[in-house]
């Protein structure tokens, strides 16, 4: 794989890539889709010449956050940063997707600390719209659900991720080159385990005894057969309907 | 009353402007005080403007909008529309008072949240997720832009109905949802779906293997190949996933694992068993 480089427009295009899947302006699929690392990783791709690259490592930094669930405000993790910085710095550092997503992880973490400051200023807000509710002036009301919380948001979403991509994009090929192998190494196999995290945060809300059987046939057919997963998940999608169909006749 | 002269009829449009703001604002001002309670005013205000004209019913309006509420944005609709429907009733006379609409309002956000994520969160995405990064892995785009196809039907299509038919319908919509029986198995074959679909991604993308050998005799073993692959292949990372989603269960936080695994690996690869 070829090494890129960040360009000052490409920098501005993901960092402004970032921004948008935070805001309101994506008619609700910027939290469900465009800040999803898989998402993210693929239009980082797109701007950076390498869309399959992109998904590929998107698509693993994303296996961590397949259990991401955001209730009621509390957040685990900025995936959204995960998603846009991690990729494009893998692919300025060439970075394979296991190791792509060790470096991304931190990332993550770090990024909810903008989000958690957000939140906080963004009452100041609703206290306007307050004020405004007593003249009463609705357009005013509206207006104060979004402007200066998004001023605010751009701000702080745009100009760290244009900073990150373009001067990290600019050493983290270096960096990469000059530690020694097993840190890559060691950060390769800390990639392949963390998987298994995502994977378990999402298996919450999935495992009971009463699945336990679809999730060791999914595991050995995929282990074993190597059938894409379209397939099992039309196969299982068949399973469930027949173990629905059959324990409720047992019930009745 | 203004009601005593002409009905005030909401039309199909007015639910629908509500909803695209709501859809679109719905997170806009997000914040620790009343998380989602500005956005709810914001939605309400094409109603407000079309029920009420004094200033004095558009001022009590917002205010009862304007306070705390939080729910899970797509099933939560209903709650927009149930208050909707209230709201109309409100504007030609009928007996509902503010206490009325803040008990409906949050009384149904909890349980529209826990239904809502549980789908939404729990299994719409991680599932279409999964799909999509096993796509992907094996080169292919179509991955991504099957799961943003397939979320975006999910979110404005289910959105819109869930929002609207809240408006007719009324509270006996969320009633007959939770009672009928049809909301448990739509989301049992869901979960089964998930759980084949998440099982399938543990084998394709959680990677352990050891290098380990030892020699016995005069040949060299490989612990890996001749051992555990012997046994079972995929051993290692289903162990992973089965040692991890413990730890999850026993409620150690997803950051002290994450952590807990750089130094698992880094451990490992110094003493050569990963």
């Amino acid at each position: 794989m070829q090494e890129v480089t960040i360009g000052a427009g490409a920098a501005f295009l993901i960092a402004f890539g970032y921004y948008f899947g935070n805001s309101p302006f994506a008619a609700n699929l910027g939290f469900s889709a465009v800040i999803r690392p898989l998402i993210a990783g693929t239009l980082v791709g797109f701007i950076l010449g390498k869309p399959v690259e992109g998904a590929m490592i998107g698509g693993t930094i994303n296996l961590i956050y397949l259990g991401f669930i955001s209730a009621g405000g509390a957040t685990p993790a900025d995936i959204g940063l995960a998603g846009w910085l991690g990729t494009a710095l893998a692919l300025a550092g060439n970075l394979e997707p296991a190791a792509a997503l060790a470096l991304a992880a931190p990332l993550g973490a770090i990024g909810v600390v903008k989000r958690n400051a957000t939140m906080s200023i963004n009452a100041l807000f609703v206290h306007a719209a307050d004020r405004y509710a007593e003249e009463p002036n609705p357009s005013k009301v509206a207006l104060m659900n979004w402007l200066p919380a998004q001023l605010i948001n751009f701000a702080l979403s745009f100009t760290p991720v244009y900073l990150g991509a373009l001067l990290g994009g600019k050493v983290v090929g270096q960096v990469v080159q000059s530690v020694p192998p097993w840190v890559i190494g060691w950060l390769t196999v800390a990639g392949g385990m963390l998987a298994a995290l995502g994977i378990a945060l999402n298996l919450r809300f999935l495992l009971r005894l009463e699945t336990l059987p679809y999730f060791l046939l999914g595991f050995i057919v995929a282990v074993t057969a190597k059938l894409n997963l379209v397939l099992i998940a039309v196969a299982a999608t068949a399973l469930a309907l027949l173990h629905v169909t059959f324990t409720e006749r047992r019930a009745s | 009353m203004a009601g005593t002269t002409q009905v005030k009829k909401l039309t199909k449009g007015d639910i629908f402007r509500s909803w695209v703001i709501w859809l679109f604002f719905s997170h806009a001002n997000y914040n620790w005080e009343r998380l989602q309670g500005g956005a709810f005013a914001h939605a309400m205000i094409p109603i407000i403007r079309r029920l009420y004209s004094t200033p004095e019913e558009i001022r009590a309006a917002l205010k009862r909008h304007l306070v705390f509420f939080n729910t899970e944005p797509n099933w939560g609709g209903m709650i927009h529309g149930i208050t909707i429907s209230m709201e109309e009733a409100r504007a030609n006379g009928a007996e509902i008072d503010d206490d009325t609409i803040n008990a409906v309002k949050s009384g149904l956000m909890g349980p529209m949240a826990g239904v809502g994520d549980s789908i939404t969160q729990g299994l719409v995405f991680p599932v279409m997720l999964s799909i999509g990064i096993g796509m992907a892995s094996q080169g292919s785009l179509v991955g991504p832009f099957l799961y943003v196809l397939v979320v975006a039907a999910y979110l404005w299509g289910f959105g819109w109905v869930a929002y609207y038919q809240g408006y007719v319908q009324g509270q006996q919509l969320i009633t007959r949802l939770l009672e009928s029986g049809l909301l448990d198995k739509v989301r049992l074959v869901a979960t089964i779906l998930g759980s084949a679909v998440v099982g399938a991604l543990a084998a394709t993308f959680v990677r352990v293997s050891t290098p380990l050998t030892f020699t016995s005799g005069q040949t060299k073993i490989e612990v890996q190949k001749a051992i555990l692959d012997r046994l079972m292949p995929g051993l290692l990372p289903l162990a992973t996933v089965l040692i991890v989603f413990w730890l999850v269960k026993r409620g150690v936080s997803p950051t002290k694992i994450m952590v807990g695994i750089f130094v698992v690996s880094l451990v490992g690869k110094l003493l050569k068993v990963f």
